[in-house]
């Protein structure tokens, strides 16, 4: 069996669907054509003329689309007048049916989705900028897809519903973000979005099935093996079955956002420091949230539940369970020396659970209505209790927003935002895992650093590669032997020998990452340097690693001379100082 | 201050000056226009072109074909004047005369960018 693309299948259908339009077309000229030719025209000088058969084919075309000229060339006779008559109605009929069915044709369902298809091909084919493959466009596609757009950076987007393809078209992307609604775990949707593109960075399998997504993961790092796939996923079993790939990432947005709940409530300096650096709107660097020391209330044990008391736990965090179905269960687990209430989390539930001496209440089920509830009645037994919600679906921002929580944290989100770093700037990953595995005390190090340099504005990631393309003087001065510290190339060259309020957050050099690297610290060539800094001072920088003569005057803080005549002034001169300093010292 | 700085602007300015010097008057009329302002702002142009050979900036590379162009423009002028009066006492006629300022208002804009650019140059590197 031959292989059949979109293009060969639109042909094929157009052809079937305009075969009899064509013919019936074809038929009506021919009769109508030759018939015209064939009839005796007007007695010229008692010879009787007829028309030849392009004057024929002229009066056909003119009449059967009903253009109508009026009788062209000359003058009819009335047996002409006849088949006029027979000509224009059987012409008018058949073109009508033709146009009907090519109407008939664009209506079509099939046609539709082919042309979809092969139109979607055909513009992920031509694109030639990096883009990222998102299978599933749901509350974290669409929030993936926004923070890319804010990064100008494309995506091709893969969903089965199409409503939420439809809801695509209307969003105002600054890059162009093709979508198609086609189920994304067939191989042949995956090679049309350009799984086998060389543009192609990544893949990330978001859908809500956690077996589509291992099916994605599979198939696409069959497809292409070097491909970067990250996928979501829920289930112990499938995130086994994942790991065993490499190039594959796996996202759990329960064990992260149990993460980011563990550091709000003990590691307050670094959540404070994430949710700056990923741009959490409200957020100011080196104001956590005050969190009260103590046991917390967890309302829902699900699969959630159990992440947020493994993470609490283990960090020696007391945690108190409200679940309506948590005993069936319990045993198992084999925690025992937690209080559970089985109940709904209502006020009779948290007064059970010792809401007047319990340092905050986590209200992580996943409804709602339900979280919104209970911070209702937390607000009405202990206003001093802080609170933490679970925010699932993305249409109740607004009563979130009113609802006035310590903490709110919507798991698409935090997700969206994890798979976002990992995407455009994975050092920035890397640095807050590492921090997290660190005293505390470097973290709060970190801040007052990046306070001193950013002040109050937003954070301004930015990385840089000391290759010839990105960073042509220093790269030049690399290749020259000499050496580079990064004190030296982050002095402002408006103010020497004064630094640009910048920091510099971490190097990666040949696959392995330097934290935090000092002023001392030597640059190589083809090291990956990410920057935080407030804004305008990447332009600032960009002008000393491309001009060599900027470049030069921050690590000197001499302005060499530019054109050769003055280069060779300044050498006869240093070469006359020099010999003068040797004079000097034979004369003592 | 740097002296490269100075030497180079004092040159490019002065291309620029001799050029309006040379091209304001009547487009036409011979008397406004001087052969000797002429063959000066070529030679000033052609000095000012020799100092910036060498520089690797992106700023340079431009300066550098702005003075290029502006120095083809003046040549071609000053070569017209030549043709257009072999003698060499007097001066060519008005059709021509008009040809030779037009040509020398092209090296003008050549010339003025030159000067913008410069100025721009230093004001943005604010040291």
């Amino acid at each position: 069996m031959t292989q059949t693309s979109d293009l060969d299948r639109v042909t094929m259908i157009v052809l079937r669907y305009m075969r009899r339009p064509l013919f019936a077309l074809l038929f009506v000229y021919s009769v109508g054509i030759m018939g015209m030719a064939l009839m005796p025209g007007r007695v010229v000088d008692g010879e009787t003329t007829r028309m030849n058969l392009f004057h024929a084919f002229y009066f056909f075309t003119y009449t059967a689309t009903t253009t109508g000229f009026g009788e062209l060339p000359d003058g009819f006779s009335d047996e002409q007048r006849l088949w006029t008559i027979f000509c224009l109605y059987t012409g008018v009929i058949a073109w009508f049916y033709a146009l009907g069915s090519v109407i008939g044709l664009f209506q079509n369902p099939h046609f539709n989705q082919a042309m979809e298809g092969f139109r979607f091909a055909r513009k992920v084919e031509r694109n030639v900028d990096p883009f990222v493959i998102l299978c599933g466009f749901g509350d974290t596609g669409s929030l993936l897809a926004r923070g890319l757009s804010d990064h100008r950076m494309r995506a091709v987007i893969l969903d089965v519903d199409p409503e939420r393809i439809k809801a695509l078209y209307v969003r105002d992307y600054s890059v162009a973000m093709p979508g198609l609604c086609a189920d994304a775990g067939a191989p042949k949707q995956l090679l049309a979005a350009g799984v086998e593109h060389p543009a192609c960075r990544a893949l990330v399998a978001l859908t809500n099935d956690d077996d589509t997504n291992l099916k994605i993961a599979v198939m696409a790092r069959h497809m292409n093996p070097h491909l970067r796939v990250i996928c979501r996923s829920t289930s112990a079993r499938h995130e086994a079955n994942l790991k065993a790939l490499d190039s594959v990432t796996v996202v759990d947005p329960f064990e992260i956002f149990a993460t980011l709940v563990y550091w709000a409530i003990d590691r307050p300096a670094l959540h404070n420091l994430n949710a700056w650096l990923v741009g959490a709107q409200g957020v100011k660097l080196g104001v956590p949230v005050q969190v009260p020391p103590g046991d917390w209330i967890l309302c829902g044990y699900g699969r959630m539940g159990h992440w947020l008391r493994d993470s609490l736990e283990a960090h020696g965090v007391g945690v108190r369970i409200i679940d309506p179905e948590v005993a069936a269960e319990e045993p198992q687990t084999g925690h025992t020396r937690s209080l559970v209430v089985e109940a709904h989390a209502d006020q009779a539930a948290l007064v059970a659970a010792g809401i007047d001496d319990a340092a905050g209440v986590i209200a992580a089920t996943d409804r709602d209505a339900d979280n919104l509830s209970t911070l209702l009645s937390v607000t009405a037994l202990n206003p001093a209790a802080f609170r933490i919600v679970r925010h699932n679906s993305h249409e109740n921002q607004l009563a979130f927003d009113a609802a006035s929580a310590d903490l709110v944290l919507q798991h698409s989100l935090t997700t969206a935002r994890r798979i976002l770093k990992l995407l455009i700037s994975p050092l920035v990953q890397e640095l807050i895992d590492w921090l997290a595995a660190r005293d505390p005390v470097e973290t709060q190090a970190l801040v007052t650093r990046l306070q001193a340099a950013v002040g109050t504005q937003a954070p301004h990631l930015w990385s840089v590669r000391l290759v010839a393309a990105q960073a042509p003087a220093v790269s030049e001065w690399l290749q020259a032997g000499e050496s580079l510290a990064l004190g030296a190339l982050l002095r402002d060259a408006r103010a020497f020998p004064d630094r640009l309020p910048c920091e510099a957050l971490a190097v990666r050099r040949a696959g392995r990452a330097v934290m935090l690297p000092g002023s001392e610290f030597s640059l190589c060539q083809d090291d990956e340097l990410l920057f935080c800094s407030g804004h305008g001072v990447e332009s600032m920088l960009q002008a000393t690693l491309h001009n060599p003569y900027t470049l030069r005057y921050v690590l000197t803080g001499v302005d060499m001379p530019s054109g050769y005549l003055f280069a060779w002034l300044e050498r006869r001169r240093r070469r006359g100082d020099d010999a003068s300093a040797h004079d000097g010292s034979h004369r003592q | 201050m740097n002296v490269e700085r100075v030497v180079f602007g004092f040159f490019i300015i002065l291309t620029l000056s001799l050029n309006v010097a040379f091209v304001s008057g009547g487009s036409g009329a011979a008397p406004h226009h001087n052969v000797w302002i002429l063959t000066l702002a070529i030679i000033v142009n052609l000095v000012a072109i020799g100092l910036k050979l060498g520089d690797r900036s992106q700023t340079g590379a431009l300066l550098l074909a702005s003075g290029l162009v502006a120095g083809l423009l003046l040549i071609t002028a000053r070569i017209v004047w030549i043709v257009a009066d072999p003698a060499g006492g007097g001066a060519p006629p008005a059709v021509d005369m008009a040809d030779i300022v037009a040509i020398a208002t092209g090296a003008l804009v050549a010339n003025t960018l030159a000067t913008l650019i410069l100025v721009g140059d230093t004001l943005l590197a604010r040291r």
